[in-house]
């Protein structure tokens, strides 16, 4: 042990600056590490903790039907399935709408509880977690706090057509339904505002099932039999549902693709510092052959002397990985502020005994391997050949590039020389170079399609996007569409309904079924990436995750049901919709009404630019007052929707992009800084010889760019081919399974000649060390 | 009369040790003449190396002033100085100081390419240089690691003559090497200075410094005392007995 010491310290001050290189390098990747283990075990272990707290549900059931009636009828279906362990019912008000928030609308079903009934109920309670005062007012979910949503101010709900505006009173946490992301909203009044709102008849009476399982597996199925005998039994009533699968994926798609990214980076940088520890030890073993000879003589064998490396490099990864864990806790709080913002439930930090644990097992096991096969050619290091310098004399190697063919300048061929014979270096850069590439490529795209231009993002993720939609009883269709027609602000008008509740794969779960008279008319035509939409009533294209997930192919013969009644249909095309998570499919009107009719149509208005959308919407909710049941202005909830995902990737998108700076400029300076210390001197006999540091300067750093220049060329261009699969892998958990996103070429190419200019400009400052080699320092060798 | 090539005014050089300062060479003044082998002799630790590097703009003066023609390098910086380097000096080290990495071929070219242009004329004067050392073609594709101390110490002149310079450092060169070896670096550089090359050659080594015509004698920072031993002849047994004579005037 004391043998191992000396060792180690003597190793420690021979380099002390690639030291300190690994030490940073070692404690960025276990403080990611540790973000990542704790946002992949924790965070969304938080939504299980946070569900049995509250006694939540595992299956929800809004029904816009109140009384005896349905009571009797839910009560008698829930009884009678074996699987149901507990469940309640609340008789709420219950009405799609919307609220203004981060500058557009949330549209969703709302579903209004007195407060103390929803804080009261044993099954699916909601919790308080912040409010101020008395009086009358209403509580949202915590989700929404906000500089517009907070307490003490106002906030105008449209319920249905009708707005009314409360004070907010404070804000709760409901897990099954605290955000857009749950099929419904919850929203508590106080018992004044709750009996005023029964009392206006501007929403709903409705029953509200909350409903416990044995067994949490079922939950998708039953909440589609659920939702399927409702519907049966009440024709045309409203319902809306949702299971603990959906809501425990659908509300941590944020943290998923944070943590997905966090923990890229994190290997990323571990293996940068692996390969630096690498390069540490191979340059060790060169250096100190002499050295390494005379132990061995002195009776040391290459096991001491691997274990003292071992001892050195594996000791300081622990205690580092230790303290880069401990640092990830002063990252975690604004993390955690950004992922509340995007799940709405909250999240107490604490100590985290098993993400620490690995994150300082994985640092530790990767660093000992590292080291141990770096090492391993000192074990076959024999004693006399070592004293002898024995494999630096025998090292023939290619004459690289020779001077005397070459037509290249003088300075230019010596840098090609250093890179020939670099191959660590130029591993290093290519690792360094394709990982950036792959940021850069993913930044751009996001850039493309999220940041500059949300439509391909809107096109993938929200499916049709419109200006308007208006929906409407179907007695007045008729008179509605010709309206539209002969309206100069509408461009087009065109039926774009969505049946969320009714429409059941008989072999499988509730689809939302998406009808139209004909899907030539849709602005987004990508829906379906795979077959084409349906023409003919027997025709479905359906989620291509679902698909998947059922081993369905084009082709394949379904039976869907809807009010009671079965039809087969044969899938024509495969569509990717993330709102309903995988789970829909696309109907023309012929088709479902094989099945059932519309009580109700929705239509979707283009209108023309610069017409006023809320105006126009306003305008028809009163032309057609009683017939229209719901106007939306689309492009407000979208716009409300998306500019979470905008903030969240432009926030994603400066984080990486500055991180790749610091990566790029870090990794050139530690291959400078080696390739220096190696060739130093090199560098003294070419200045005794009339190189000035400018000339020396240009050829260390034109050394790297041939790897540079290569990788990162590769990298972008391989990059840029995997780029949609790869993120259509990130998002396949919300219903993606091909992404067409745009890739922006001028972009990349401006991005991968930033990148090489950058690593250029790196690589020149950091060479700028070789100012301080003298030839004089020659003399001191002598 | 001969032409001054270098010449010095109260040259001096002093080193921080230990937070103490230590001179080494103390207000010298000098002249090097064009055509001569100068040899700088003296005592391990008599500021030889120092000399000679300062002459050679390897290094600069801590006073005083160092005069080339009408320029004065002791004025130049780092970067001006690599540049008078690279057009007027050539240079020889005891450790001869090839790089490992390149041919033997190369490691010459590196020099070369840094001043001349015309590659063609600059592989032919590689190639003469390398007949006049006796250096085969199959050697100048070797690495350095490859050759043996005396052929490396030829290529290093090669190198060091490659730019046709004016004035020729040689710091102990036979130094690192055998008897023999070292006898056949030592008549390369007396014939290139034969065919009008300037040496300076520091060196500790009696037998080196009988190839001087001009011997100078460095004690303490200072320089002793000059001989001139006139044109090198070979077997010459009077000129060692002139060259032991000083030698022992100057206490060596």
């Amino acid at each position: 042990m004391e043998r191992n010491m000396i060792l180690t310290r003597a190793n420690v001050r021979r380099a002390k600056g690639q030291t300190a290189a690994i030490v940073v390098l070692i404690l960025i990747a276990a403080a990611m590490l540790n973000l990542w283990l704790m946002l992949a075990l924790d965070y969304k272990a938080n939504f299980v903790r946070c569900h049995d707290r509250l006694n939540a549900e595992d299956v929800m059931l809004a029904l816009g039907v109140g009384g005896d009636e349905a009571e009797e009828f839910l009560a008698q279906t829930l009884e009678h399935d074996a699987r149901t362990d507990e469940y309640y019912m609340d008789n709420v008000r219950y009405m799609p709408g919307s609220f203004p928030y981060n500058g557009g609308d949330i549209t969703t079903p709302l579903i209004f509880l007195e407060k103390e009934a929803a804080c009261a109920r044993p099954v699916g309670r909601v919790e308080i977690v912040e409010e101020s005062g008395q009086g009358e007012g209403i509580y949202m979910p915590i989700l929404y706090k906000s500089d517009d949503i907070a307490v003490g101010k106002t906030v105008t709900l449209s319920i249905g057509d009708h707005p009314a505006t409360y004070t907010v009173r404070g804000f709760f946490n409901s897990v099954m339904a605290g955000s857009h992301n749950c099929a419904m909203c919850e929203i508590l009044l106080t018992k004044d505002c709750y009996d005023d709102l029964k009392e206006s008849g501007y929403a709903l009476d409705a029953t509200l099932v909350p409903v416990r399982l044995k067994d949490r597996g079922d939950c998708e199925k039953y909440e589609a039999e659920l939702k399927s005998a409702a519907s049966e039994h009440f024709s045309g009533a409203q319902a809306a549902g949702n299971s603990y699968a959906l809501i425990a994926q659908s509300r941590y798609i944020s943290q998923m693709i944070c943590a997905g990214i966090i923990s890229a980076m994190a290997f990323f940088v571990l293996l940068i510092a692996l390969v630096v520890i690498a390069s540490n030890i191979i340059n060790y073993i060169q250096e100190n052959m002499k050295n390494l000879g005379a132990l061995k003589a002195l009776g040391y064998v290459g096991a001491q002397m691997i274990a003292a490396l071992l001892f050195q490099f594996a000791g300081i990864a622990l205690i580092v990985a230790a303290a880069g864990a401990g640092l990830s806790y002063l990252l975690f709080p604004s993390i955690n502020a950004m992922m509340n913002a995007q799940v709405g439930i909250p999240y107490e930090i604490h100590f985290l005994p098993l993400p620490f644990v690995l994150t300082v097992a994985v640092v530790g096991a990767a660093v000992s391997l590292c080291v141990f096969f770096s090492a391993r050619r000192i074990k076959r290091v024999e004693p006399i050949v070592a004293l002898r310098q024995g494999t630096r004399t025998h090292s023939f190697r290619k004459n690289h590039v020779p001077l005397a063919q070459t037509k290249a300048p003088v300075h230019l061929a010596l840098a090609l020389k250093t890179t020939l014979s670099g191959i660590k270096q130029n591993v290093t850069v290519a690792v360094t170079m394709l990982v950036l590439s792959l940021v850069v490529v993913f930044s751009g795209l996001m850039l493309e399609n999220v940041i500059f231009d949300i439509t391909p993002f809107l096109d993938m993720i929200a499916g049709e996007v419109t200006d308007s939609c208006i929906n409407v009883n179907a007695e007045a269709e008729e008179e509605f569409v010709r309206e539209m027609e002969g309206d100069s602000r509408v461009e087009k008008a065109y039926l774009y309904h969505s049946q969320s509740s009714e429409v059941r794969h008989v072999d499988g779960v509730a689809l939302a079924a998406i009808i139209s008279d004909d899907f030539a008319d849709v602005n987004n035509q990508s829906v379906v990436f795979e077959g084409r939409f349906p023409k003919y009533d027997n025709e479905v294209a359906v989620a291509a995750k679902y698909a998947r997930e059922e081993n369905l192919g084009i082709g394949d013969e379904i039976a869907l049901t809807a009010d009671g009644r079965e039809a087969r249909y044969l899938i024509c095309g495969f569509t990717q919709i993330s709102n309903n998570l995988g789970k829909d499919c696309l109907l023309t009107r012929a088709g479902y009404e094989r099945m059932g009719e519309l009580a109700n149509v929705s239509y979707y208005l283009n209108l023309a630019d610069g017409t006023d959308v809320e105006a126009f919407n306003e305008e028809m909710g009163e032309r057609f007052a009683g017939d229209v049941n719901m106007t939306i202005n689309v492009e407000a909830v979208v716009s409300g929707t998306v500019s979470v995902y905008v903030a969240l990737m432009t926030m994603i998108v400066v984080a990486v992009l500055a991180l790749s700076a610091v990566v790029i400029a870090f990794v050139l300076y530690l291959l400078v800084r080696t390739l220096i210390g190696n060739k130093k001197r090199d560098y003294g006999i070419l200045k005794a010889l009339g190189y000035t540091t400018g000339q020396l300067v240009l050829q260390t750093a034109l050394s790297f760019m041939p790897a540079v220049v290569v990788f990162t060329v590769v990298g972008m261009l391989v990059c840029s081919a995997i780029i949609n699969p790869l993120t259509a892998l990130f998002l396949n958990g919300i219903g993606i399974v091909k992404c067409t996103f745009r890739i922006p070429v001028l972009f990349n190419v401006l991005a991968g000649a930033g990148l090489v200019a950058f690593a250029f400009a790196a690589a020149c400052l950091m060479s700028l060390r070789i100012r301080k080699i003298a030839p004089r320092a020659l003399l001191a060798e002598e | 009369m001969k032409n001054i090539l270098l010449q010095t005014e109260r040259l001096s050089k002093s080193f921080s040790n230990g937070g103490a300062m230590q001179h080494v060479l103390k207000n010298i003044d000098l002249e090097l003449y064009e055509g001569d082998f100068t040899v700088i002799m003296g005592a391990s630790g008599a500021g030889k190396s120092t000399l000679l590097y300062a002459l050679s703009g390897m290094d600069t003066p801590t006073l005083g002033t160092i005069h080339f023609g009408d320029a004065v390098i002791s004025d130049l910086s780092q970067d001006e100085l690599a540049v008078f380097r690279r057009a007027h000096c050539g240079f020889v080290f005891q450790q001869i100081y090839l790089i490992d990495g390149m041919s033997v071929m190369d490691n010459v070219l590196a020099a070369g390419l840094l001043v001349n242009r015309d590659k063609k004329a600059l592989l032919k004067r590689a190639k003469e240089l390398f007949a006049a050392v006796d250096i085969p073609e199959e050697t100048q594709k070797k690495f350095p690691t490859q050759i043996s101390g005396g052929e490396a110490q030829r290529v290093g002149i090669v190198r060091a003559l490659i730019n046709e310079p004016e004035i020729l450092f040689a710091d102990e060169p036979t130094g690192a090497l055998n008897s023999k070896t070292g006898l056949d670096v030592l008549d390369t550089l007396t014939k290139f200075n034969e065919q009008g090359v300037s040496v300076v050659m520091v060196t500790h080594d009696m037998r080196s410094a009988r190839r001087g015509n001009r011997i100078l004698y460095l004690k303490d920072g200072v320089i002793l005392g000059a001989c001139n031993l006139g044109t090198y002849v070979h077997g010459d047994t009077a000129r060692h007995e002139k060259l032991a004579a000083f030698l022992t005037e100057m206490g060596w």
